[in-house]
């Protein structure tokens, strides 16, 4: 399947499973590995890519938040994020997808400006999340963050949706963008 | 008591691009925390989330049975459209907390009802409170009323001083002009021709006069009569000294 569709298998009893696109390995499973350690009463699965489209002979369950991590160290994680989304359907976009930027807080290496970034998520239309993942300290936050989003867009929050969620971290993103 | 299955995690490796390499995804057991939960919670939480989920699945399936127009817009128009909507997302979002609000409130009172007839309405402390209640908003609204008329009399009291300013001033504007009439009539006056003529003749009349009488005096003078015994001479001579032309 070339094309990611969200709801287009069965979700699994009581599992939630998370993507992540990006280019730079030890990230992923960095971040992978604190969202395994946080305390969750549904069942994490974290898949990491490098890039989509992902190739159809696995029997993966369903997807429920795709993040694509882009380091602003490098342009070529960029493209590689840019070159996945069109892989992506339409209706991922309600809320399912995410976008995290990675290394920001070493401007000088900085080769993507932040605005890029904050240009790509508001054309997509979905949040965008900054992370230091060498820090320790920022690491577990976003990690209980993701966690807190995925068991949204899985459902197992009862009264959430992920649209809902989407409009509610819309407002708080939106004054920011307006000095653009 | 059912232990709960860990977490797991499954990584897969590199696929780069379309046409890359497939890999065997090595299959890593993320650390085992194992979750004592009591069965009946797990259920419960099991129930809720197919709900959830059923839910999400139905309106997915509401909204790709509308058909939406085919046409290619632009991406302003795109944009704008996208933002319509989530206008409307939020405007459906606000009326559905006015109105669990709204239900709240209808439950909360009809709770109360049930509850104060329940007990003793006079003993309550409730009863009470809205004793209280009831007290200070009649006082809230004595002190309006007060501070209602206070302002209203302060209003006249403003309003009065107006008129009188502006009548003062309707005075002074009367007197200034009448002061102005007076003074260019008399201007008017001064200047006037027959004014002129009239002075002229006068000061024609006193040098006439001044001559005669300057004639009479000579005259007397001349004949060596005694002028000093005769007060009508007397008269005459010491005129010389008054000015006529003070007259």
């Amino acid at each position: 399947m070339s094309v990611l569709r969200p709801l287009d298998k069965q979700p699994g009893l009581n599992t939630a499973t998370i993507l992540l696109v990006g280019t730079e390995d030890a990230l992923l499973q960095q971040l992978a590995d604190s969202m395994l350690k946080e305390d969750c009463a549904s069942e994490l699965k974290v898949h990491l890519a490098r890039s989509l489209p992902l190739p159809s002979n696995m029997n993966r369950p369903r997807i429920d938040l795709i993040m694509f991590v882009v380091n602003l160290h490098s342009k070529y994680s960029l493209r590689n994020v840019e070159e996945s989304l069109r892989h992506v359907d339409a209706t991922f976009f309600l809320g399912k997808v995410g976008f995290l930027a990675t290394g920001a807080g070493r401007e000088s290496h900085c080769s993507v400006h932040r605005s890029t970034v904050v240009r790509l998520a508001r054309t997509y239309r979905s949040p965008l999340l900054f992370c230091d993942p060498e820090v320790d300290g920022f690491r577990v936050p976003v990690a209980q963050r993701l966690v807190r989003m995925l068991q949204i867009c899985a459902g197992h929050v009862p009264g959430v949706s992920a649209l809902n969620l989407l409009s509610l971290l819309r407002s708080s993103e939106n004054p920011t963008l307006e000095d653009l | 008591m059912e232990k709960q299955p860990g977490k797991q995690a499954a990584t897969e490796p590199a696929d780069s691009g379309a046409g890359g390499g497939e890999g065997e995804p090595p299959q890593v057991a993320g650390a085992q925390a194992a979750r004592p939960e009591d069965r009946l919670t797990l259920l419960l939480r099991l129930r809720a989330q197919t709900k959830q989920q059923l839910l999400e699945y139905k309106s997915m399936v509401d909204a790709t049975e509308e058909k939406s127009p085919e046409q290619i817009l632009q991406d302003k128009q795109v944009e704008a459209k996208i933002e319509d909507l989530e206008n409307e997302i939020e405007e459906v979002k606000i009326a559905f907390e006015m109105k669990k609000l709204a239900l709240d409130r209808m439950q909360l009172s009809t709770a109360l009802k049930k509850n104060l007839e329940k007990n003793n309405p006079r003993t309550s402390v409730l009863m009470d409170n809205m004793k209280h209640i009831l007290k200070l908003n009649k006082l809230i609204m004595k002190s309006h009323q007060e501070s209602w008329d206070l302002e209203e009399k302060l209003l006249d009291v403003r309003k009065k001083r107006l008129q009188l300013k502006q009548a003062s001033e309707s005075k002074l504007l009367e007197i200034q002009t009448e002061k102005n009439k007076q003074k260019d009539d008399l201007a008017v006056m001064e200047n006037s021709d027959k004014i002129k003529a009239i002075q002229q003749n006068l000061q024609m009349e006193i040098q006439i006069t001044t001559v005669i009488q300057h004639v009479f005096q000579n005259l007397i003078l001349g004949s060596k009569a005694n002028w000093a015994e005769d007060p009508a001479f007397k008269e005459t001579v010491l005129q010389l000294e008054k000015n006529l032309t003070m007259i």
